[in-house]
């Protein structure tokens, strides 16, 4: 559904170090003082996941190790995180705003899009923005920080302008002195992998990146360059969509072939590639898929979908490949193929998948669990092809098929795993 | 075909063979029951090619008079309706009679029903079994080893020979394995075969098969005779035939897959751990996998527990009798741990645990009659 209205008024509500503000809020005695939510309370272990704005004055930090954060804040208070306090915490906001207008877009456990266009009452847009954020503090002790602009990426780039308890405008026509000083690696949607390519291309701040050459950026960074080239520009079409979150339902990829394929070893040969590429997204993403779905195109176009529900969700490639090739033998009709697809559905996040142990691969399961993370350790340290499985490493024209960027492009949208690097 | 017959001994009798009959077969005429009237008294027969029953109603019995027969002879009538009719019967006898054309005269009391029957000469032979050597064993203790295993078959197809119960005899021991690749049970008996040297292996049996005979056989110390044939197994009653197809495939080795070491040994009452672990499920029942967790605590406690984020939180404690070994923290299937601490006999139980990875044993405090075998639910 798009907002063919021009002028759109966005707000994203961004909660202040939401964790932290979730416990303080259950447990009053905690208020004013220093606090880090650590995954391992255990000081040589634990790493600091979030921390109250008390402790982040005396320069706890994100990612810290808890005894390094300890050192920095005597004092500082470690607790362990309750996700289900902090789940109930974010359906009861969510609610909240719910009251307002329908179009809420809830991004993560403590953010959201909401547009309010439509809002006629007395206190105008800013008013409003007040009234949500004293209700969220006075109904829950959660501070918040709103951005409003006429789209979802100013306001976002708004609402981390003034933290905690702040609320920002955001004109398009101040960006240029508003958004444009800031480091482009400050930019929502660019990651430090993206900032280091944009430094090489003479690109450091927004404005270099809005001024920049489309063709040049175009060349170096594809499509992303253009669309990021786009919102530096303060341009962004993108509609609050309430129902954007369960997009984030299915992680996969497709290859669409330069010559249509017919050989099965060929064919399995791309279904081995496709198969580790949803892996590392699934890895990425640390979820699991109970349901693996096949593409098939032909090369008169005609497409087939099947999917095979499996007994225990899975994220090992060769998990992914087996259900996937199984789908294939089954359901190929022997014609030339022109692209493939593989998507994992029914995902659930790692850290809540249960698997029931088998009795016949149990003792595998264990060195293949060992196996497969220090696959991943290396990819990640040295790129994708530092390590290939015998069928990858053919000579052959599917060798293409390893370079990530003729790899096609992704199934899913990645957005909503773009996490800023605030909260 | 002509005789009078006790109503509720016909009606017990045709229940018993109706467990074999099945409305979905590809041979029509097993959707009837075969009836045969000789000098000695009356045959009932049920199949479904894989299962056949034969039920055996003497003249006379215990100085009781069952049949009255006129005149010898057989017929097959569709099961579904013979059954239902000769149930609602009026009277205390019933009379039946074949007339002309396969037509079936079944006469109780004030009522009379005509049923078209069918060609008995085109009924199945059953299989031929006898002859071959076998063994006996007390029919309480049958059924028991069946209430004790054959909970774990498979009910998936993608191995079917896992949707049976493997029997093995060596040196007069008959162990007996069922699993669905998720838990295994195992029950051991000695057995007292006529000449002693019978043995066995890789004989496994349809859990379906196993099921329905528990059913029939009654809870008595009378003997029922056991013969293996090539693909055929045979249960012999006073007075009933039961036979089962056996499955093809070779059941996998589960010698090995039974761990001989541990890391922690605890000692529990079977029904407070199981009456723990039912309630913990409440809510896990709500959750994806009926998984609930478990995790030693001080003083030989254990707490059971289970989450479902949206509807809330359990605890449970139990104290064990007995605690040795390292610290525990798993999850498993709630289900799993209480089909397998419904089949132990004993009140106390053993549950031995290798780590949250690897499969769990359960076993009465003496003796190794009895095993169950568990694999844990891995979280991340």
């Amino acid at each position: 559904m798009k907002n063919i209205q021009k002028h759109r008024i966005v707000f994203h509500v961004d909660m202040n170090s939401f964790y932290a503000s979730v416990e303080v809020a259950h447990n009053p005695e905690l208020k004013g003082k220093p606090l880090a939510i650590a995954g391992n309370e255990e000081e040589r272990k634990g790493i600091v996941v979030t921390s109250s704005y008390e402790a982040r004055k005396k320069g706890v930090k994100t990612t810290m190790p808890v005894w390094q954060a300890k050192k920095l804040c005597p004092g500082l208070i470690v607790m362990r995180p309750d996700f289900d306090r902090y789940r109930k915490a974010s359906l009861q906001l969510f609610e909240l705003l719910n009251e307002y207008t329908p179009l809420v877009e809830p991004v993560s456990i403590d953010e959201g899009y909401m547009d309010v266009t439509d809002y006629k009452g007395p206190k105008g847009y800013v008013g409003l923005a007040h009234e949500i954020q004293a209700r969220l503090k006075d109904q829950f002790g959660l501070p918040s920080s709103i951005g409003i602009a006429p789209n979802k990426f100013l306001a976002k780039m708004a609402s981390d302008m003034k933290k905690p308890m702040g609320i920002t405008v955001l004109r398009k026509r101040e960006i240029k002195e508003k958004l444009w000083p800031l480091k482009v690696g400050e930019m929502h949607g660019i990651g430090s992998k993206t900032e280091q390519k944009m430094n090489k291309l003479g690109i450091y701040t927004i404005g270099d990146l809005a001024t920049s050459d489309r063709k040049q950026l175009e060349l170096g960074l594809g499509v992303n360059g253009i669309r990021l080239f786009d919102r530096a520009n303060g341009n962004d079409n993108r509609p609050v969509d309430p129902e954007a979150i369960n997009e984030f339902k299915s992680v996969g990829n497709s290859t669409t072939f330069p010559e249509d394929l017919t050989d099965s070893e060929e064919i399995k040969t791309a279904l081995t590639n496709l198969a580790d590429s949803v892996m590392r997204r699934m890895g990425r993403k640390e979820v699991l898929a109970s349901n693996i779905q096949l593409t098939i195109r032909y090369s008169d176009r005609k497409t087939v979908t099947r999917s095979r529900k499996l007994s225990n969700p899975i994220d090992h490639g060769k998990d992914i490949f087996n259900a996937a090739y199984y789908l294939f033998q089954k359901h190929w009709t022997g014609e030339p193929v022109r692209l493939l697809g593989i998507t994992g559905f029914e995902l659930v996040e790692k850290q809540e998948a249960l698997i029931q142990l088998d009795l016949f691969s149990f003792e595998k399961e264990e060195k293949n669990d060992r196996l497969h993370s220090v696959v991943n350790q290396l990819r990640d340290r040295f790129g994708e092809s530092a390590l290939l499985r015998g069928n990858q490493a053919r000579e052959s024209r599917s060798n293409r098929l390893r370079d990530k960027k003729h790899r096609g492009t992704s199934l899913e949208k990645d957005f909503l795993r773009n996490k800023d690097k605030g909260s | 075909m002509r005789f009078t017959i006790n109503r509720e001994t016909l009606v017990s009798n045709v229940q018993d063979v109706m467990k074999a009959v099945s409305s979905r077969t590809t041979i029509p005429i097993l959707t009837g029951i075969k009836i045969v009237a000789s000098d000695e008294g009356i045959t009932l027969t049920g199949s479904d090619s894989d299962i056949s029953i034969e039920c055996f109603i003497p003249i006379q019995e215990d100085d009781r008079q069952n049949v009255e027969i006129s005149k010898m002879g057989s017929i097959v009538l569709q099961a579904r309706f013979f059954a239902d009719i000769v149930k609602k019967l009026p009277g205390e006898t019933v009379e039946m009679e074949v007339l002309d054309s396969l037509t079936t005269r079944i006469r109780s009391g004030s009522s009379e029903f005509n049923l078209n029957g069918l060609d008995p000469e085109e009924y199945p032979r059953l299989p031929e079994v006898e002859g071959t050597e076998g063994f006996s064993i007390q029919a309480d203790l049958l059924k028991s080893i069946i209430r004790q295993t054959v909970f774990a078959v498979s009910t998936s197809e993608t191995r079917p020979v896992l949707t049976g119960v493997n029997w093995q005899l060596e040196e007069g021991r008959l162990t007996c394995t069922a699993t669905d690749s998720h838990r295994l049970a195992m029950r051991n008996v000695t057995i007292e075969s006529k000449d002693g040297d019978l043995n066995f292996s890789n004989i496994v049996i349809p859990g379906k098969s196993l099921s329905e005979l528990a059913k029939i056989i009654d809870d008595t110390d009378d003997l029922i005779e056991i013969i293996v044939a090539e693909n055929q197994i045979l249960f012999k009653a006073k007075q009933l035939l039961f036979f089962s197809r056996l499955l093809d495939g070779n059941y996998p080795d589960t010698s090995k897959l039974v761990p001989n070491e541990s890391k922690t040994t605890i000692t529990v009452s079977a029904k407070q751990m199981l009456q723990a672990i039912d309630r913990a499920s409440v809510l896990a029942r709500e959750g994806r996998n009926n998984v609930v967790k478990l995790v030693s605590q001080d003083n030989d406690l254990m707490e059971i527990s289970s989450n479902s984020p949206e509807i809330g939180k359990v605890f449970e404690q139990v104290e064990a009798q007995s605690y040795e070994g390292e610290e525990l923290k798993i999850s498993f299937s709630a289900k799993y741990v209480m089909d397998a601490l419904r089949a132990m006999d004993s009140s106390e139980v053993l549950i031995s645990f290798t780590g949250a990875m690897r499969p769990f044993l359960i076993r009465p405090i003496e003796g190794d009659s009895i095993l169950q075998l568990i694999l844990p639910v891995r979280t991340y």
